[in-house]
């Protein structure tokens, strides 16, 4: 496709596309190609003795999936389920995970260069997975890096729910 | 003239502090040289008194070591005839209470015949599940969870007969009393799920699902009807070194699928009375 940003369309300043959603009122967004599909509110089926940020788990077509409490991840207060609250199934590196947003936006492209690097003056949890932020239509996007979204010893542990 | 007690006390004291000047050596003035050797002598002195000290403990330490070392072979003897001695004893005092008492030896063949029939083979899977398998579905607190049918003992209602006992652990709900005896009744949710217990589980609770091989049950809300499932259909846990009692995920009825052996080894381990 002539318009596949993940293409370099300029080498040295490449085009990124990023799939956003809503998070108390904040837009974050998240590389495209690491989204795998979106799903409406689904029954999430508590894990006993999960990690608290654990919702539970799903059923994605035979496949047991891990939901993230994303607000929970962030340290953002609990938030109510609605027509619009989604499951985003995405993948990194070695792991298929959910995470819940209020609502899904849009997908967004970005040059390399309109991303800015996120100011690391806090020591708030979320801090750690921005990997930068950029001005949108008059609005601020939070662009998330989704490996830095648990650690190592998190991410291991997901295998064992 | 003669003197008053008083008086004759006060003399004798002041007597004791007169020196005798013909005993007492002349003070001589010491030189700075004379105090550096002085000091330097106290010094090597110190040193060589250390040395010697160090010396003695070794020594001591090498007499030990040598003395280990020669009462070791007796020692060893003495142990080896102990053992052949107690297991002797031991081998007639049970031989002795199998022949009188032969359920017993039934019951714990039975128990190690459970226990290998239960453990988990090498392609990750436990023996009762390498083909197809029955699970009975129950809830605790809104939660569906799992258990193998081969495990299970009997299902009874949780009565007020349930008698707690003070000074138990906080899952321990009590004991309840069933025609094959008395069942120490767990709560399913405290255990299971402490980070969201709900209190109001000590109501709604109705039935004891109670271990084979372990005087423990299981307090659960609701029981559904058993379903059969194959291998293919749980998603097993690989490392179970955290919550050793949780086998897998029933994938398509998204519950808890419980290692009840693990769950019984867990709850026989926590009972002090056992040990």
């Amino acid at each position: 496709m002539a318009t596949n940003a993940n293409q370099n369309i300029n080498s040295d300043d490449p085009v990124l596309q990023w799939v956003t959603f809503r998070l108390d009122g904040e837009t974050y967004g998240i590389n495209v190609m690491q989204v795998q599909e979106v799903l409406r509110y689904s029954e999430i089926a508590p894990v006993p003795g999960a990690p608290a940020y654990v919702l539970g788990i799903i059923n994605l077509r035979g496949n047991v999936v891990t939901v993230i409490d994303t607000r929970h991840r962030f340290a953002l207060p609990a938030g109510e389920v609605t027509d619009n609250t989604r499951i985003v199934i995405i993948e990194t590196d070695s792991h298929v995970i959910g995470i819940l947003v209020d609502s899904v936006a849009e997908v967004v492209y970005l040059r390399q260069s309109e991303i800015e690097m996120a100011p690391n003056v806090g020591n708030e949890e979320s801090a750690k997975f921005i990997q930068g932020v950029c001005h949108k239509n008059d609005e601020l996007l939070i662009l998330i890096e989704l490996n830095k979204l648990l650690t190592n010893e998190e991410w291991a542990e997901l295998d064992e729910i | 003239m003669s003197l008053q007690p008083d008086d004759l006390l006060q003399t004798y004291l002041d007597d004791l502090l007169v020196i005798d000047a013909s005993e007492a050596e002349p003070i001589k003035p010491v030189s700075s040289g004379e105090i550096t050797d002085r000091k330097a002598l106290s010094q090597k002195a110190a040193t060589e008194d250390d040395k010697r000290l160090q010396l003695q403990k070794l020594l001591h330490s090498a007499k030990l070591q040598v003395a280990q070392v020669v009462d070791a072979p007796a020692s060893e003897e003495l142990e080896t005839e102990l053992t052949a001695d107690t297991t002797k004893v031991l081998e007639a005092s049970v031989a002795e209470v199998e022949e009188s008492h032969p359920e017993l030896n039934e019951s714990a063949l039975a128990v190690e015949s459970l226990q290998q029939e239960l453990a988990w083979s090498e392609n990750g899977r436990p023996q009762w599940a390498q083909d197809v398998f029955e699970v009975l579905l129950f809830k605790v607190c809104g939660l569906t969870l799992a258990v193998p049918l081969i495990t299970l003992g009997q299902i009874t209602p949780l009565t007020d007969e349930l008698t707690p006992l003070f000074g138990q652990a906080d899952w321990f709900m009590g004991l309840q009393p069933t025609p094959s005896g008395k069942v120490r009744t767990v709560n399913t949710a405290k255990f299971v799920m402490p980070e969201r217990y709900d209190s109001v589980f000590e109501q709604t609770a109705k039935y004891v699902i109670s271990i084979n091989g372990v005087p423990w049950g299981l307090a659960v809300d609701t029981v559904e009807q058993p379903i059969r499932l194959s291998p293919e259909d749980v998603k097993w846990r690989t490392e179970r070194s955290q919550r050793p009692w949780l086998a897998g995920t029933v994938k398509e009825h998204m519950c808890a699928l419980l290692d009840i052996p693990q769950m019984g080894g867990l709850l026989t381990r926590a009972d002090k009375n056992a040990r």
